[in-house]
Parts: structure tokens; C-alpha cells; sequence
């Protein structure tokens, strides 16, 4: 995993700022009109999400949800998450079994929160996902077709796309349960379906809504809270795929000190 | 080499391979990658099973060359009474390409056609332990094993599937192995003089006439090998392809590896053919670190020992 010291600064401060600047009651409205009064971003082109997008998260992984926040789960996923041993957070610990930790795939919607760039490409019968962390990318079928019937399981799922004014919406499904839903732990079932809301507010600014329905491990759909997407209009995806004899090093080098640390 | 098993159907194929456990071995893990796919080109026909033959007493380059000797005549002659593809569109690639090879990973080129390698790479060279071609042996170090990336171009020596995505600015290139994909600018930009290295490097591309696209790339780590069987390259390597469209469903494929740090003289590539697979998909084949170690230790590492014997 190569790291890009230079963007973290960026990444707190945009955070801290957006802590300031938005409450996530008035986010929804404020967002148009703050964006039009600030710097005058240019209005939204239509039907078109093109570009390199930025996550404003904690400017660290995130958690789709604060854990606070989960529903309850099914006797089925907390057995799950029980024998789960995260390398960060509260449970963080270390011998952690974070499939990510030996570079299996983070998997989606996990990747959607992470403080790497994705980019979207708009095709006639389908929208490219790029995410920079991984080299992963997945299409989003927008050709009318339907979600296969009997997908394969997969760590990236099977998607379609289609737009409902000037929002563009994705459903997945065919998820593998091999992932979890960020690093905190959190499973979910190969049933997990996912729709995702993406709603460019103006030229500069995507707001993402996201769902994951998954009635095998929770008693209810998981709703985040809305995020926002800022364009990145100079930047270019890089290739930052996970290497398993880096990141072993990085694990007895970095981590695992580190986790020893707040137990002593 | 264990890809994520997307299908989980590798009972049901088998492939006749009459080089032993070479071919199983990739029967197996091609088999896990996409039966569907092997199923649709039938390793074991007669007229193949000939051709490989042939290429096994006398070389892929050989064969190829012997094959395509009168190409830019053949290309059309061959196909208009036989089969009639469709002409070619122009300065179009979109689709999903099939590189048929010899039906495994191959080198980018013969053994015997690389040429001399500087004291650098044959300190490299020796030190690799592949687990596949002339020097494999068990307790291999080839950096795929452990899901290290595959990189370019050894990606493209593969049997599985790749697609073109022609977008704006650029053409995108998709390997259905290990769900990999690289840029290939072509809005004028230049090579980049500092570029940081990478697995897969940095791409650009113009047509040259309305059938050829050629590409440059450099910016490469050193960390990846030029194919199954080993041979190393350095951070300096410079690679152009000429991706020639003969007709609607072939692509010409050349390649050529210029890397002085490690080789006396360029590498080309033999002449490699392409085929158009309209209704294929690409499926999500990752390599996962955690099925591969398991792979490695329950079926390559056992298989060792008995194609050592058969040589």
C-alpha cells in the first residue's frame, strides 16, 4: 500500500471543515445554495458524472455507518461478528483476521469509504467505476438490462444503473460474504443487496446516499447517513493495488506495534 | 496461480494436454477460471491438437511465424472464402479479445529468442525459482504465488480474456485476470519523463491508418516477470505494441520490450492473433491471497515433483 503523505493534510482539513460547515439535518438543502453563494460552482451537467470524485469522510477508513447506529443483527451475523478480530477501531487488536490484512479484496460497498478517490466514466450501455484504492473498478450496466437471477458471488457484486431525474441510481446484488462492511467488522450474506443514490447537487458536488438491505444478517435495512463527493477535476486515478508481500511487511512493521499499543 | 473461483465448476472440464501436467495443471486453474469459455474452444480437437503439436517440436515462434508468413496478403484471402468476417471498423477496438496461445501462460517469447542478458538480469535470472517451464521447481518464487500482480505484460500472455473500452481521452484496457485494468491515453498527453513506477505502468496511444494502435508504455517497477518461466526486466523497460485490427473479428498482435539495463537487444514478441468474443463478459477473477496460499499448498506444490519426473 504506497501512501500519499502529501493528500492527509487535505483530507483532515476538509473533514474539519465540513464538521463545521454542514449539519446533517440541513446538508440536503444547504448544499445548492451554500455552493452558489461560496465559490460559485457551476451547476450540474445533466445525466453526467464524469470524473474523479472525492470521499469527505475522517480522512481515514470509514465506517458506513457509526456502529452506534447499526441495526440489531441476526444470531447468524453476530456469530460472525463475534469471531471477527479488526485491526482498528474499539475491537482493534492485534493478530486481527481483517481479510484485508493478507490483501484479499476490500469489496464493495467497504471500498466506497475509504479516503482514496474513485472516478466514474460515462459509456453508452454502462458507467465505469474506477476506485484508485485496489485498482478495483466494476461496471453499472445501464444498458435496461435486469440483475442476473442467479449471480455468481463476487467481492465487487453485479450492477445496473439507471437515472431518476438527475439522479443517478445503482442497485447491486451477487456479493460474495466473504467482506466485511468496513473495518470495524460488521458481516453481511451473500442476500446483501445494496442501492446506492447519486445525486450531483452542482458541478463540483455529489451527495451519496447508500442502503444496504441484508434481512439474513440485520432486522433492518442499514441507512448511512448521507455523504458528499467533491470532483477532483485535475486529478488522475493511480494504481495503488494491495501487494500481500508489502502489506505483510507493513503489518509487523506498522500495525501490529501499534495495536499493541492502547491495551498497554 | 488460484483465481477467485467465480463459477465453481472446475470438476466438470478436463483438458487433454499431451505435455502431462503442464496442461493439466492450467487445464485446472483455466477450468476454474471460466469453463464456459474452454468449453467453447475445443482444446482437444484434432486440427488444434496438431498445431500444438507442432509448436511443441518446434517452437511457438516458429509455428506462428510459418503461420502468418504471408499475413498482411493472408489476412483477407484466408477469410473471405471460408468464413467472410466483416471488414474491420476503423480506429475501433471495442470488444472482448481472446488471445488464444498455446492454451496456457506462455513467455513473451521463446527461450531461445531472448536475447543475451546483461550481468544484472542473469543475477536476477537466477535467483527466480518459476513454477512453471524449464527451471520449475517446488518452493517457487515467482511474486504471482503469494498474489503479488501479475503486471504488464505478462497479463497479456494469458489464456483468459481482455476487453477495449474506447472513452473519451483514452482507451481502457480490462484483463479479466486478476480484474486488472490500465489507461491508455490517447489525448496527446506524452509519456511522463518521472513517472512513478508501477505494476502496470503508464500508456499512451495513436492510430497509425485506420486499422493500427499503437501503444507506449514505460513506467514500470521492476518487480514483475516477463512471463511463467521467469525472465526479469528493469525499471528502464520501454514496451510498444501495435494492436492491428485484420478484420472484424482478429486483431494482429505484436510486441516489443526495449530494456538495456537487462538485454543486449530489444525482445519481439512473435506475431500473436486475437479473436473477437462478442457475447463474452468479463468476469471478476481476483486473486486472492488467502485461497492462493491454500492452492499452492494443495495442488501446485504436489504437482511439482511428478513433472519433474516426466521431463
Amino acid at each position: 500500500m504506497r501512501s500519499r503523505p502529501n493528500h492527509l493534510p487535505t483530507y483532515l482539513l476538509a473533514s474539519f471543515a465540513a464538521a463545521l460547515a454542514f449539519s446533517n439535518v440541513a446538508r440536503a438543502q444547504a448544499a445548492p445554495q451554500q455552493a452558489a453563494s461560496k465559490s460559485a460552482s457551476s451547476p450540474a451537467p445533466k445525466h453526467d458524472l464524469s470524473g474523479v470524485w472525492q470521499y469527505q469522510g475522517g480522512g481515514g477508513a470509514d465506517s458506513m455507518v457509526p456502529d452506534k447506529d447499526m441495526p440489531p443483527m441476526t444470531p447468524w451475523a453476530k456469530a460472525l461478528f463475534d469471531a471477527e478480530k479488526p485491526g482498528y477501531g474499539p475491537r482493534g487488536a492485534p493478530g486481527g483476521n481483517d481479510p484485508i490484512l493478507q490483501c484479499d479484496p476490500i469489496g464493495f460497498p467497504r471500498i466506497m469509504f475509504m479516503p482514496t478517490p474513485n472516478e466514474l466514466v460515462q459509456l453508452h450501455d454502462r458507467v465505469l467505476q474506477f476506485w484508485e484504492r485496489e485498482h478495483e473498478w466494476r461496471p453499472i450496466w445501464t444498458d435496461g438490462r435486469p440483475l442476473p437471477t442467479d449471480p455468481d458471488p463476487a467481492w465487487f457484486g453485479y450492477a445496473i444503473g439507471h437515472w431518476e431525474g438527475d439522479t443517478f441510481v445503482v442497485e447491486s446484488a451477487g456479493f460474495n460474504d466473504k467482506t466485511w462492511l468496513g473495518p470495524t467488522g460488521f458481516p453481511h450474506s451473500e442476500e446483501m443487496r445494496v442501492t446506492e443514490r447519486y445525486r450531483r447537487v452542482d458541478h463540483d458536488t455529489m451527495l451519496y446516499d447508500i442502503t444496504v438491505t441484508d434481512p439474513k444478517a440485520y432486522s433492518k435495512p442499514i441507512v448511512a447517513p448521507q455523504k458528499t463527493m467533491k470532483l477532483k477535476p485535475h486529478e488522475e486515478i493511480e494504481e495503488l493495488p494491495c501487494v500481500w508481500s508489502q502489506e505483510n511487511e507493513f503489518a509487523k512493521r506498522i500495525r501490529e506495534p501499534a495495536a499493541h499499543k492502547p491495551t498497554n | 496461480m488460484f483465481i477467485t473461483d467465480a463459477r465453481n465448476r472446475s470438476k466438470y472440464f478436463q483438458v487433454q494436454g499431451s505435455s502431462g501436467t503442464r496442461f493439466s495443471l492450467w487445464g485446472l486453474v483455466l477450468a476454474r477460471a471460466n469453463p464456459h469459455r474452454l468449453k467453447r474452444v475445443p482444446l482437444s480437437a484434432p486440427t488444434k491438437k496438431t498445431s500444438r503439436n507442432f509448436v511443441q517440436r518446434f517452437g511457438l515462434a516458429t509455428a506462428v511465424a510459418l503461420s502468418l508468413a504471408a499475413l498482411p496478403a493472408a489476412g483477407k484471402q484466408q477469410a473471405t472464402p471460408k468464413s467472410a468476417p466483416a471488414p474491420a471498423p476503423q480506429r475501433d477496438l471495442s470488444g472482448v479479445w481472446h488471445y488464444e496461445g498455446n492454451g496456457g501462460s506462455e513467455p513473451i517469447a521463446p527461450d531461445n529468442l531472448i536475447p543475451p542478458m546483461t550481468p544484472w538480469a542473469q543475477a536476477r535470472y537466477d535467483a527466480e525459482k518459476p513454477g512453471y517451464g524449464r527451471k520449475r521447481a517446488p518452493g517457487g518464487n515467482d511474486p504471482i504465488l503469494q498474489c503479488d500482480p501479475m503486471g504488464f505484460p505478462r497479463v497479456m500472455f494469458l489464456y483468459t480474456v481482455f476487453e477495449f473500452v474506447q472513452a473519451p481521452g483514452r482507451v481502457i484496457q480490462f484483463f479479466e485476470r486478476e480484474h486488472e485494468y490500465r489507461s491508455i491515453w490517447t489525448d496527446g498527453r506524452s509519456l511522463q519523463k518521472d513517472a512513478d513506477p508501477t505494476w502496470y505502468g503508464y500508456a499512451i496511444g495513436h492510430w497509425e491508418g485506420d486499422d493500427t494502435f499503437v501503444v507506449e508504455s514505460a513506467g514500470f517497477n521492476d518487480k514483475t516477470w516477463l512471463g511463467s518461466s521467469g525472465y526479469p526486466h528493469s525499471e528502464d523497460m520501454r514496451v510498444t505494441e501495435r494492436y492491428r485490427r485484420l478484420d472484424h473479428d482478429t486483431i494482429l498482435y505484436d510486441i516489443t520490450v526495449t530494456d538495456p539495463k537487462a538485454y543486449a537487444r530489444p525482445i519481439v514478441g512473435p506475431h500473436r492473433i486475437m479473436k473477437l468474443r462478442p457475447k463474452d463478459e468479463l468476469l471478476e477473477e481476483i486473486c486472492v491471497a488467502s485461497e492462493e496460499k491454500s492452492f499452492a499448498n494443495r495442488i501446485v506444490e504436489p504437482a511439482l515433483p511428478k513433472s519433474k519426473s516426466h521431463k
